[in-house]
């Protein structure tokens, strides 16, 4: 069973002379667990993509399918539940909410599930101690670091039952280290049974990838399984 | 390590807990930009406080019973002259025979200044003097040799509470400092009952059971030397705070649109964070109420900071109204139910202005929303469609009640007021809708021939057109608003034989000779009486540094033969005595030979078919003195086209005299003459004190008294009116200018990028401005126009006979022009970009 799945997708934007085609065709598969890197110059289609395997957009044409649920058919406010429950994003300018700490960030897509404050700062907490802000809680987005804003956001993305995680280049703005963290911990949601999927520009940070597609021009124009990263080192030193 | 929650127990429906969670985001977004809605909370803030100072000024103003400063609070009221040789006894029957009743005696003391001053004996428990008695310190003197004095007969005397008085050849003890609540220029000093050793003058307060006697008689059965008399002043039902909350709703109308530029611009900064709510799932109620909370938020503390200001305001104010309005003012009597309901208005104002931002934000598309694009302009059609619609039920609703009709003048009761409220909620709607429509107009406009800065100015407001059409729409409310007035006041004053004048001024009031013992009955005055009361009269006009009390007197009527309808002269006609020509600076060099009828009314003496009629004589036709086409007279006492005459100099716009009959027409055609009735022109206003004194004198002959009402003159009503409408357009144009620049900043940063000097920047704003004023002040006139034909049933003619000319071109060309000045003048510094959308 696979958490995603694009069959023939394509997205055109515009018409007549303006016309853009983002996304030709494409069809991928994310099975849960895994993390899918997408790689491809600027243009190429791969934030596209992601928004439309995150029901943020709608396909021109082709099947989206979330936890085999085809978004073609949900209602606007069904898609809304299903990035509550199931979907998180992680954008590259962090974008949390102003005038939120980072606690009620993370436990906000609870709270509009309608878990009540408490429950939902609880496991917000929880989110945030297992990603080491637990003493940043009560900070508001602008008190804290780049790569603990992103940190945060990652939180958001996957406190409760989340199952699918989006991130659009995570680590755009932050520098090696934070970024080499970022990555870290996505790959740590995915051992835990989260699918991930990962825009990003670096060769470096994809490696920690499960599996990594390049996208040229809307389509897929290469796959294939990279080489061991780091993680994997670790792996045969335990 | 990451660890991931799995413990999901919500309701998967969001319900209370998203809606807490977003209000709550709503609450602190207002907590960290408030700076940035301080516009809409500061015109809530200054509505509401009005409205809460003006509902106390208008609610004690005036007395809530006119007649309490005579009667108190009873029916009827029996005067005994002191040297009434039966005074005890007539006062004994009186009590037993209409009782239960309340006696003051009074006697006169002089005083050695000339202010007068009564020895005054009543109890301050009675059933109906109440109104008339109020303790201030001290204690009302309980027995012989006791007194309470106002605290000017304390001043005058130098007395004090515990020490003594000289008066009426005794030594009284002064007990306590009393005051009349409802004529605090009534100066007295109070006794116990039966201390007036010689009563001047006996009141006996009555009950229903003596009112009941007016009307026949004015003495009462078995006391003849009694004279009865009742209030003959109407107590209104109609709560005038009412009308204040009327007039809050207008403007509250003003500061929606106005909002809802403001929440547009709000939302619009949010737009991102609002996409980032929606990409972790918010639906889109969720993102609605995040403005709407915001709109909540901003009402509430509007209203509660505008209802203490207000508040602060009429307590602080009360005392100078007290003086102005000679009666005891209750700070804290005020129509609360008003107060709350102004509050509530502005709460519901504020939240419905950020429905439609709240609701185009929710409809952006998630991804639009995260990258900051904002929604492209809607079409128009349908809303367009919509507000043709609620402009014509708005003004259906006006021409079907008159409400429009009864804006200069006023008046009218719950129901008008109702009418009024609806018909102008109708044609904001109307206008609201139809306003996007208008800026999509100015397009066609953006010519490229024009300069590249008006076409960007241009250009800008149909991109911007939810700022735009909203500031638009309350720009057209304000100059439809003033043009009603002027087209409305012109139409009515168009027609020479209903001349529609409200009012008397402020210097004058007319006293009617005839008795009128019980409201609708009118009986003549005997010579005796008449006499006596033009000699009153006269001493009242010294009093008012007047020259005299001019008498008026009638002689003849004029009417229009062969019109179905209304074809009598609406005004009064009087004879154009020596006196009353003096009085208004006219010579009788400056009337011609032969003219019958002097007026003030230019159309009168245009019209065909007049006629003048009168008690006894024959007939006469146009031939016999001024030989234009005769007509006809029906009876005796009739001369067909009189020669009628416009006289400038005789007053216009007000119900003073302004039709006379001349002297020569008098002789010639034998009229008789009859006294009608008395006019008095002082130099200045009457005061309040110096109208009760007046009152005091008609009183007594039970002799109406007309005096000028809340009614302002028709010219003063069109100036006030354009006055106030160019500086709300104004005002509406400095906000929602300001915003739309705001918005535009990084284009202007391009702009100046490319090489545009301070002129550019100050070309824009100035044609924004303009464009806006000119465009509204059009589609005001138009509205106005369609409204104003509708709601009079009128000719278009009529609409513009008689209508004030500087003041629509004031409203027409002087709004775009102010504006451009306004904007020119306050542009040209580089704006700080505060359209950055906020997200961490």
């Amino acid at each position: 069973m696979s958490m995603l799945e694009l069959r023939q997708v394509s997205k055109v934007y515009g018409h007549g002379a303006a016309e853009v085609r983002a996304l030709r065709d494409v069809s991928l598969e994310v099975a849960p667990g895994t993390m899918l890197a997408v790689m491809g110059p600027s243009g190429s289609g791969k934030s596209t993509l992601l928004t439309i395997a995150g029901s943020l957009e709608e396909p021109s044409s082709g099947q989206v399918l979330v936890a085999n649920q085809d978004l073609a058919v949900m209602s606007r406010n069904d898609k809304a539940r299903l990035r509550r429950q199931l979907v998180g994003y992680v954008f590259q300018d962090f974008n949390l909410l102003p005038g939120l700490t980072a606690a009620e960030n993370v436990s906000l897509p609870l709270e509009l599930d309608g878990v009540r404050a408490r429950k939902a700062r609880e496991a917000g907490l929880r989110a945030l101690d297992g990603l080491g802000l637990a003493d940043r809680a009560s900070n508001y987005p602008d008190q804290l670091s780049g790569g603990e804003r992103q940190r945060v956001a990652i939180a958001r993305a996957v406190v409760g039952d989340r199952q699918l995680l989006l991130a659009d280049e995570p680590s755009g703005a932050l520098d090696s280290g934070n970024a080499e963290t970022v990555m870290r911990m996505i790959h740590a949601a995915c051992r835990q049974g989260v699918a991930a999927v990962v825009v990003t520009h670096d060769a470096q940070l994809a490696s920690w990838a499960d599996r990594v597609v390049f996208i040229r021009d809307g389509r897929i124009v290469d796959q294939t399984a990279p080489a061991a990263g780091p993680e994997s080192l670790l792996a045969q030193e335990r | 390590m990451i660890t991931l929650t799995r413990a999901r127990t919500g309701t998967g429906n969001g319900g209370i807990a998203a809606r807490r969670a977003v209000f709550r985001w709503g609450w602190r977004l207002f907590g960290r930009e408030w700076r940035q809605q301080l516009l809409v909370l500061g015109l809530l803030t200054v509505a509401v406080a009005a409205a809460v100072w003006g509902v106390g000024v208008v609610s004690n103003a005036a007395l809530s019973n006119p007649n309490a400063p005579t009667f108190g609070a009873a029916a009827a009221m029996a005067k005994l002259p002191g040297n009434d040789p039966k005074l005890a006894a007539d006062v004994a029957t009186i009590q037993r025979t209409w009782g239960p009743a309340d006696v003051i005696e009074n006697q006169n003391i002089a005083t050695g200044t000339n202010q007068s001053v009564q020895l005054r004996a009543e109890s301050p428990r009675g059933h109906f003097n109440a109104p008339l008695l109020g303790l201030v310190s001290g204690a009302y003197p309980a027995g012989a040799g006791q007194v309470a004095l106002t605290s000017q007969v304390a001043a005058l005397y130098g007395a004090r509470v515990g020490g003594t008085w000289l008066a009426a050849g005794m030594t009284w003890r002064v007990t306590g400092i009393v005051q009349d609540p409802s004529n605090l220029s009534d100066e007295f000093a109070l006794v116990a009952p039966g201390q007036v050793r010689h009563p001047s003058q006996v009141v006996i307060l009555l009950g229903p059971a003596a009112a009941n006697l007016a009307g026949s008689d004015a003495t009462l059965p078995g006391v003849p030397a009694a004279a009865l008399t009742t209030p003959n002043e109407m107590v209104s039902a109609f709560p005038q705070a009412v009308l204040v909350l009327v007039v809050e709703v207008v403007g509250l109308a003003f500061i929606g649109l106005l909002s809802v530029a403001s929440f547009s611009v709000m939302a619009q900064r949010r737009l991102r964070a609002l996409g980032m709510l929606s990409a972790i799932g918010a639906t889109e109620r969720n993102l609605r109420l995040v403005m709407i909370a915001d709109g909540l938020v901003v009402g509430v503390v509007g209203a509660l900071t505008g209802t203490a200001l207000g508040l602060a305001a009429w307590v602080a104010y009360a005392p100078t109204l007290q003086r102005a309005t000679d009666h005891v003012v209750d700070p804290a009597n005020l129509p609360w139910w008003a107060i709350a309901i102004g509050a509530v208005f502005a709460i519901v104002t504020s939240v419905l202005a950020s429905r439609n931002p709240a609701k185009a934000m929710a409809a952006v598309p998630v991804v639009a929303a995260l990258s900051g694009r904002p929604s492209p302009p809607k079409a128009v059609r349908r809303s367009a469609l919509l507000g043709v619609i609620a402009f014509a039920v708005g003004v259906a609703i006006l021409a079907r009640y008159g409400g429009l009709s009864g804006l200069p003048g006023g008046g009218g009761g719950p129901g008008s007021a109702r009418s009024l409220l609806a018909g102008l909620v109708g044609v904001i709607v109307g206008i609201l809708l139809l306003a996007p429509l208008g800026v999509s107009v100015l397009i066609v406009a953006a010519r490229p021939r024009l300069p590249v800065a008006i076409r960007i100015a241009l250009r800008d407001l149909v991109r911007y057109r939810s700022r735009s059409g909203a500031a638009l729409a309350a720009v057209t409310f304000a100059m439809f608003l003033a043009m009603a007035i002027c087209l409305v006041g012109s139409e009515r004053t168009d027609n020479p034989l209903s001349p529609s004048v409200p009012n008397l001024s402020s210097n004058q009031l007319v006293v009617t000779a005839g008795r009128s013992p019980a409201p609708g009955m009118m009986m003549q005055l005997t010579s005796a009486q008449e006499a006596s009361l033009s000699r009153r009269l006269d001493s009242l006009a010294v009093s008012l540094h007047a020259r005299s009390a001019v008498p008026l007197e009638s002689a003849a009527g004029l009417l229009q033969a062969g019109t179905s309808l209304n074809n009598n002269f609406g005004g009064s006609v009087y004879v154009a005595t020596p006196q009353l020509l003096a009085l208004y600076g006219i010579k009788t060099s400056q009337i011609a030979p032969r003219t019958d009828v002097l007026t003030a009314w230019s159309g009168l003496a245009g019209l065909s078919n007049m006629e003048l009629t009168w008690q006894g004589g024959g007939v006469m036709d146009g031939s016999g003195g001024n030989g234009g086409d005769a007509t006809p007279c029906a009876g005796s006492g009739c001369l067909a086209n009189p020669a009628i005459e416009t006289i400038s100099s005789l007053p216009s716009g007000t119900s003073a005299p302004d039709t006379l009959i001349t002297e020569y027409a008098v002789r010639k055609y034998h009229m008789q003459t009859r006294l009608s009735g008395w006019l008095i022109q002082a130099p200045a206003p009457l005061t309040a004190s110096q109208i009760r004194a007046a009152r005091q004198v008609t009183l007594a002959y039970q002799a109406p008294l007309e005096i000028m009402s809340g009614a302002a003159e028709f010219g003063e009503v069109a100036d006030i009116g354009t006055a106030v409408g160019i500086i709300i357009a104004l005002g509406v144009l400095a906000a929602s200018v300001g915003l739309i620049r705001s918005e535009t900043a990084q284009d202007l940063r391009t702009l100046t990028a490319t090489g545009a000097s301070t002129g550019t920047r100050r070309t824009i704003t100035a044609a924004t401005a303009a464009a806006l004023g000119l465009l509204g002040a059009v589609l005001g006139l138009a509205f106005a126009v369609v409204g104003s034909l509708v709601s009079t049933h009128g000719r278009l003619s009529a609409l513009f006979g008689n209508v004030p000319v500087a003041d629509m071109l004031l409203l027409l060309f002087g709004l775009p022009l102010l504006a451009a000045a306004g904007g020119w003048l306050l542009a040209g510094r580089e704006p700080a970009v505060i359209s950055r959308q906020p997200l961490e």
